[in-house]
């Protein structure tokens, strides 16, 4: 049981983990995200990374419209920006990978930033349409310019270090989840900093953030630069995960995809973007799994796969009619329980 | 022992008991102890929903009948041949996972992939494995490359040289004639275009339009008028499935075309041609198998009758054909004492020459490198609402 957190200066009341029990659950899960590549096979493995790459870039998305206000359908796209620009920098320099996936983020940043430039302008749905827009614009360079290798893209080689190939998902891990956990790390932070609440103000009200002094052209446009780099780096990733970069890799149903992780996860929330990420991503394939413990062989497959589609629908309608908050939310309440358990709260 | 020590160390029993189960789902999940050492394994990442199902679901029927015939056989050499399929809803990540979902659990000698996609992206893999031969919905002309692609095949013609019995059988029809390209603004789409413009310009043919339209265009009430000032004798279309064909044909005979229209094998499914309506009458484009209802002796075809007497696809066929070619490699591989792996397997199926497919093909067969480039052109007959072959089999 836990009633409270007593602080004794301001370092420790801004301070990213406050209690001891949440420090120690941190190492625990450090831990075990340690141990995991040793214990799962190549599939759970895969699907790891997969997660990684899902949470990195719908944490992003959730800087922009989660903790900004500013609806975007163009996380695919700047995915993409920097998917393609790991291929060509590693095809043309063979650059280290880390400086390729600086180069992914920087160059969706700067992509994020011209796209966010009708932000000033335009909210809501209105938004929306434009970055869907760009997303289209982006497809169209993609299948068209000759450095992108046209429709057919481009294949990579995998990422080496220090002589080693990361090309099973049992290495890639290793790239994949510490770069989420810093991306993690760093957006956390964020909003401790002046510039994360600039972003808070302008979600709850940018007339009001304005006259209190935060300029909101630098404000958007950071947050639309933020929001692109982190779907750049995690595009990086996604280029060194799949090898293969083309046109048809980031399609529009894929930042549906994200917009609908941090909904369900829980909108202006890390927690969300990491619950929303895992959730959209694995609830298919546990589905499956739950499915193929019926009996009934290949014929019922057949039947029961759209029967899958249909339950994952409706569990994704099931969390935005009963938990609005999102799966964070669910999270801080069964904590909360546990908080003052085994007595009633 | 008090009730609630009791209860306390069942529930300690059973955490334990999910803990092991969970465990051992991570690790080796499910179906993996349950696996005989000499079966042969076909693996299949499917699309069962999703845009590419209408064909996924035949695929699906065709592998599993096919294999359904061999072990009622007995196998192959003694060995019991076993089919894991996994829905993929057409997408390349989904369709990764269920590789490496099916890849963990079992010991795959054969594998089907849903997509050019897929097949690009898990090549790699299959590389590095080793130990598995595959193919797939995809004919994508990139992947007729042995030496880039050494452990996939095309169970039929590439996309390059669809395009070039289409076009043979132009020439022979109509010497000199024009001969307009309309294709989906798609990899797909795109594929075959440049090297047929040139097989078309070697072939006495003139190519007057090449016509992209975006991948889902409902409106081409323009592109038809482009097409039609260029009074083609023929347009092939290719990188659709249905939309916008039937468009494309309406209009252009409203407006007093007189060209024929045709298509590639993902068009030329009866039930997809017969969509088309009256206009669709006389359409023709380049099949690599027999369908369904051909009545040419085809001992194999009768088999496939005898065992689901409703009209099967001809993505049925295709997964069909393909359990065959994987499971004649695996015979020949063992025939000849050597381990099933992805290099034996490749060598045993590029041993193929003038193979008899029972007919699913109607000429014998060679695979000499990653393609099977045959293929006979059919054309619609909306009365008896029926494809009716139109040329004999052509070869490359």
């Amino acid at each position: 049981m836990r009633i409270g957190t007593l602080k004794e200066s301001y370092v420790a009341d801004a301070a990213l983990f406050d209690s001891r029990t949440q420090k120690v659950w941190l190492a625990i899960a450090a831990a075990l995200l340690a141990l995991f590549p040793f214990m799962a096979s190549d599939y759970w493995l895969y699907m790891a990374c997969l997660v990684a790459i899902n949470v990195a870039s719908a944490t992003g998305l959730n800087i922009l419209t989660g903790y900004t206000g500013l609806v975007s359908l163009g996380q695919a796209a700047f995915m993409g920006l920097g998917a393609y620009t790991v291929a060509i920098v590693q095809a043309h320099w063979n650059t280290p990978f880390v400086l390729n996936l600086l180069a992914a983020g920087a160059v969706a940043m700067v992509g994020g930033v011209i796209v966010g430039i009708p932000s000033l302008r335009v909210k809501g749905l209105y938004l929306a349409i434009a970055t869907i827009a760009a997303s289209f614009i982006a497809h169209f360079l993609f299948a068209n310019l000759a450095i992108t290798g046209g429709t057919g893209g481009i294949s990579m080689q995998p990422a080496r270090v220090f002589g080693i190939d990361l090309d099973t998902s049992f290495r890639l891990y290793w790239l994949i989840v510490p770069v989420m956990v810093l991306m993690l790390l760093g957006a956390a932070n964020l909003f401790r900093t002046r510039i994360g609440r600039a972003f808070i103000a302008i979600r709850d009200r940018d007339i009001s953030a304005e006259v209190l002094g935060i300029p909101l052209l630098r404000y958007k446009l950071l947050s639309f630069g933020l929001s692109s780099f982190y779907a750049g780096v995690a595009g990086g990733l996604w280029a060194y995960f799949f090898r293969v970069v083309t046109p048809e890799s980031f399609p529009l149903s894929m930042s549906i995809f994200f917009l609908a992780a941090i909904i369900v996860g829980g909108m202006g929330s890390i927690l969300g973007s990491i619950l929303g990420a895992a959730f959209m991503t694995m609830v298919p394939e546990l589905l499956k799994l739950v499915f193929d413990l019926l009996p009934g062989g290949i014929e019922l497959t057949v039947f029961l796969s759209p029967v899958r589609l249909v339950v994952f629908g409706a569990l994704i309608i099931g969390f935005l009619v009963f938990e609005p908050l999102g799966l964070a939310e669910m999270w801080r309440r069964t904590r909360r329980f546990f908080h003052l358990w085994p007595f009633r709260n | 022992m008090d009730k609630t020590s009791t209860s306390i160390r069942r529930r300690q029993l059973m955490l334990g008991a999910a803990a092991t189960a969970g465990a051992a789902a991570l690790t080796h999940p499910l179906s993996v102890l349950a696996q005989g050492a000499e079966e042969i394994v076909i693996g299949g990442s499917i699309p069962m929903t999703g845009v590419f199902a209408f064909a996924g679901v035949g695929i699906n029927a065709g592998i599993a009948d096919y294999v359904k015939i061999v072990n009622d056989a007995g196998g192959i050499a003694g060995r019991k041949v076993r089919y894991v399929p996994e829905d993929t809803g057409y997408k390349v990540d989904v369709s990764v996972a269920a590789f490496k979902k099916i890849t963990s659990q079992n010991k795959v000698n054969l594998y089907y992939g849903d997509s050019t996609g897929f097949s690009k992206t898990i090549n790699p893999e299959l590389e590095r494995n080793g130990n598995i031969l595959m193919a797939g919905a995809s004919f994508a002309t990139e992947l007729n490359d042995p030496k880039k692609y050494p452990n996939q095949f095309l169970v039929g013609p590439d996309y390059t040289e669809m395009f070039g019995i289409l076009l043979n059988h132009i020439a022979k029809e109509k010497p000199g004639a024009k001969v307009a390209f309309v294709y989906s603004d798609s990899e797909f789409g795109r594929d075959p275009i440049d090297e047929s413009e040139a097989l078309a310009k070697k072939l006495g043919l003139s190519v007057p339009v090449k016509i992209m339209t975006p991948a889902g265009s409902v409106d081409v009430s323009t592109e038809v008028i482009k097409l039609r000032r260029a009074a083609p004798d023929y347009t092939i279309f290719h990188g659709y499935i249905l939309a916008p064909i039937p468009e494309f044909i309406t209009q252009g005979k409203q407006q007093g075309m007189t060209s024929k229209w045709m298509g590639t094998f993902w068009t030329m499914d009866s039930s997809t041609v017969m969509k088309m309506g009256p206009d669709g009458d006389g359409f023709m484009g380049v099949m690599p198998f027999r369908y369904y209802y051909d009545t040419e002796k085809a001992p194999m075809l009768e088999k496939i009758r005898a065992m689901r007497p409703e009209y099967q696809s001809t993505a049925y066929l295709q997964g069909f054909l393909t359990a065959m070619l994987f499971l004649e490699s695996a015979k020949r591989t063992l025939a000849a004492g050597q381990p099933l792996n992805g290099k034996n397997l490749k060598a045993a199926l590029n041993s193929i020459k003038d193979f008899d497919t029972g007919g699913i093909i109607g000429t014998p067969i060679t695979i000499s490198g990653n393609s099977i480039p045959v293929g006979r052109v059919y054309r619609a007959d909306m009365k008896a609402q029926k494809m009716v072959a139109v040329s004999d089999w052509i070869k490359l």
